[in-house]
Formats: structure tokens, C-alpha cells, sequence
């Protein structure tokens, strides 16, 4: 039983480790932010809760401590990233898209938002 | 000419604290009987403290710590009447909207699990790394995600200022009656229970516990009082 725990908390440190190496890279080679803010947010989340949750097979008294980390990663970290987003959507940083301005499908809704806030 | 003057001015400095710092003995020798030692052995002996930082920052240093606390209280009253530049009304803030709404739903989930790591952080001060200055700074950061994520969110003033004067007044009562028990201020007067209890080392979760108010709601003012920057 032990055995098995080790190995799943191993295989879980390697799928971590490699996402997170993966992020590292991604945010390096990445053209723009809103790129980057995918490689440095989606694939740490995946690493960082297979890091933890995988320290947590390998320690079994650690495995409920591990998983309110790795709720606490769920919901702290998509949220940042959507915030950081956001922003640099306000701030007229648009996407670069090799069709034309027709293939932002965000920009209906933002400026429906923006005239409900000013209304 | 001023770069010239700022550099020259550093290198004297840099050259009396260099001068100062040569004449200090450091090696080994100097370092194997020292006042290490007692930190060392008293605290889990003595104190019943696991955490031997806590013990010489709350305990041996304690009153260091009250000037700390001190400091602290200075700079952010210091920091407000800077940044306070006449009444503010309700509305005139730094951010003038709320986050969209998946900010403001995560925030009100993240909420109170920040302000209870926070607390975690400061009850278990002589355990665990960590303490009632980094368990107050984690509470501020949760005020800190609601005044972001909500344009119409507000911190009472005074609600803080009592938070913060019953700390700082508890803190100093418990010094005076370690001086009533035991001769010098900040004596440990209580029982010490068992090493690695949650209710052990005497006085020590008492003092980190008030000391974790006391930054966490000084803090918070601070950034509320940033926040409603007038430009």
C-alpha cells in the first residue's frame, strides 16, 4: 500500500515538475502577454497542484493539508490570471490576431459592458 | 554635481561601517561559546518554545519587540498624514470600479481563508515558522484583495484604531505584570505546559497573538488610507 502511494506521489512530482519547466519556458518564448499570462498561470496551476498533491501522497499525514492547498490554487490562481487579463484588456492592449479585429470576440461584450457601466 | 555629492557622501559612510565591521571578530571560535547557547537550551527547556525565534523575539528581546510595534504604529501614522490631503468623500478612490464579476466572487471565497491562514500563522507564532508580524501582514493582504475587488468596500477607521490601541495596551499590561511577578518587564509569569503544545510557552501566543492584531489592522489602515489618495 505504501509502495503505491510512493509511486503515484513520484509520477505526480514529475507531471508537476514538468508543467511547471514548461511554464518557465513558455513565459520566456511567448510573443505577447496574453500568451504568456496562459503558459505562466494554466500550467502552473497544473503544476503547482500536482507538486503539492504529490508531496501529499508521498507524506500521507500531509494529504488533507495538500488539498486545501491545492483548492486554495484553484480558485487563487485562473482568477489572478483573469484579473491580469482584464486589465491589460482595459488598457487597450488588444490581442494580436492575424484576421483582423472580427476575430476578437471579447471586444462585443467588453464595450457592452463598458456602456452598462457608464450608463 | 548632486550624483557626485550622493556617491561621495555613500563611500564615507560605506567606509566607516567597513571599518566598523573589520574589527569584529567572526569565526568559529568566537561563535562556539556564546549567547547562542543559552537561546539554544532555554527555550525548549526553560520556555517550552519549539520555535526558537519566537523565543528570543517575544520573549528574551521582548522588549525590543514593543519598540518594533512602536516604529511600526509611527511610520504608518507618519505614512497617513502624508497621504492624507484634505476629507475624502465616499466614491473619490484609487479605484473607482469594481473587479468584474468573477474577481468579485473569488474574492468573497478567498476572503475569509486568507484572514484564518492569517490567524493560523499568528496563533501558531512559537510552533511553527511565522509569527504575529507575518500572520498581521497576511490578514492586511486580505483587506487588500476586497478593497481591490469592490470600488464600494470600507474599512472603519475607528473600529482599527480601537483593534490597534487594545494590542498595543494589552502588550505593554502583560510586560507590567511580568514586572509585578517576576522583577523585569515582559517576565514570563505563566505556566509553560508541554513543548510542541498549542498552550505552552507561558506568555508567548499571547503577545504574538496581540502583536498579529495590531500589524494586520495597522496595515490594513495603511492601505486604505493609500487607497483613498487624493491626486
Amino acid at each position: 500500500m505504501n509502495h503505491i502511494l510512493e509511486i503515484i506521489g513520484l509520477v505526480l512530482l514529475l507531471i508537476g515538475g514538468t508543467f511547471l519547466f514548461l511554464g518557465g519556458l513558455g513565459i520566456l518564448r511567448m510573443p505577447d502577454t496574453y500568451n504568456r499570462l496562459q503558459t505562466g498561470t494554466k500550467a502552473t496551476t497544473l503544476g503547482g497542484m500536482s507538486v503539492i498533491l504529490g508531496v501529499g501522497f508521498l507524506e500521507p499525514d500531509w494529504l488533507i493539508k495538500t488539498l486545501v492547498l491545492v483548492i486554495f490554487i484553484a480558485l487563487s490562481n485562473p482568477i489572478s490570471s483573469h484579473a491580469l487579463a482584464r486589465a491589460n484588456y482595459k488598457r487597450k492592449n488588444y490581442p494580436y490576431l492575424k484576421g483582423g479585429k472580427e476575430y476578437d470576440k471579447y471586444r462585443e461584450v467588453y464595450q457592452k459592458e463598458e456602456e452598462e457601466e457608464t450608463a | 554635481m548632486k550624483r557626485v555629492l550622493v556617491i561621495s557622501i555613500l563611500a564615507v559612510l560605506g567606509a566607516y561601517l567597513a571599518e566598523a565591521l573589520f574589527q569584529l571578530d567572526f569565526g568559529r571560535q568566537f561563535f562556539q561559546n556564546g549567547v547562542k547557547d543559552f537561546y539554544l537550551i532555554a527555550s525548549p527547556d526553560k520556555l517550552k518554545v519549539a520555535n526558537v525565534i519566537t523565543a528570543i523575539v517575544v520573549n528574551f528581546r521582548g522588549f525590543d519587540t514593543l519598540g518594533e510595534v512602536t516604529v511600526l504604529f509611527l511610520a504608518t501614522t507618519a505614512m497617513g498624514s502624508i497621504l492624507y490631503k484634505g476629507r475624502h468623500k465616499l466614491g473619490e478612490r484609487a479605484v473607482l470600479f469594481s473587479a468584474s464579476k468573477i474577481v468579485t466572487t473569488g474574492s468573497k471565497l478567498l476572503f475569509p481563508a486568507i484572514i484564518l491562514l492569517g490567524a493560523y500563522v499568528f496563533i501558531h507564532g512559537h510552533l511553527t515558522p511565522g509569527g504575529g508580524f507575518q500572520g498581521g501582514v497576511i490578514i492586511a493582504t486580505g483587506f487588500l484583495l476586497m478593497l481591490l475587488a469592490y470600488s464600494d468596500y470600507s474599512v472603519s477607521h475607528v473600529v482599527l484604531s480601537v483593534i490597534e490601541s487594545l494590542a498595543g495596551i494589552t502588550f505593554a499590561t502583560i510586560g507590567l505584570l511580568g514586572m509585578l511577578h517576576g522583577g523585569t518587564f515582559l517576565q514570563n509569569f505563566m505556566a509553560t505546559g508541554v513543548l510542541n503544545n498549542l498552550l505552552s510557552g507561558g506568555i508567548i501566543p499571547i503577545i504574538y497573538i496581540t502583536i498579529g492584531f495590531k500589524v494586520g489592522a495597522e496595515l490594513t489602515g495603511l492601505i486604505y488610507t493609500a487607497l483613498n489618495e487624493k491626486d
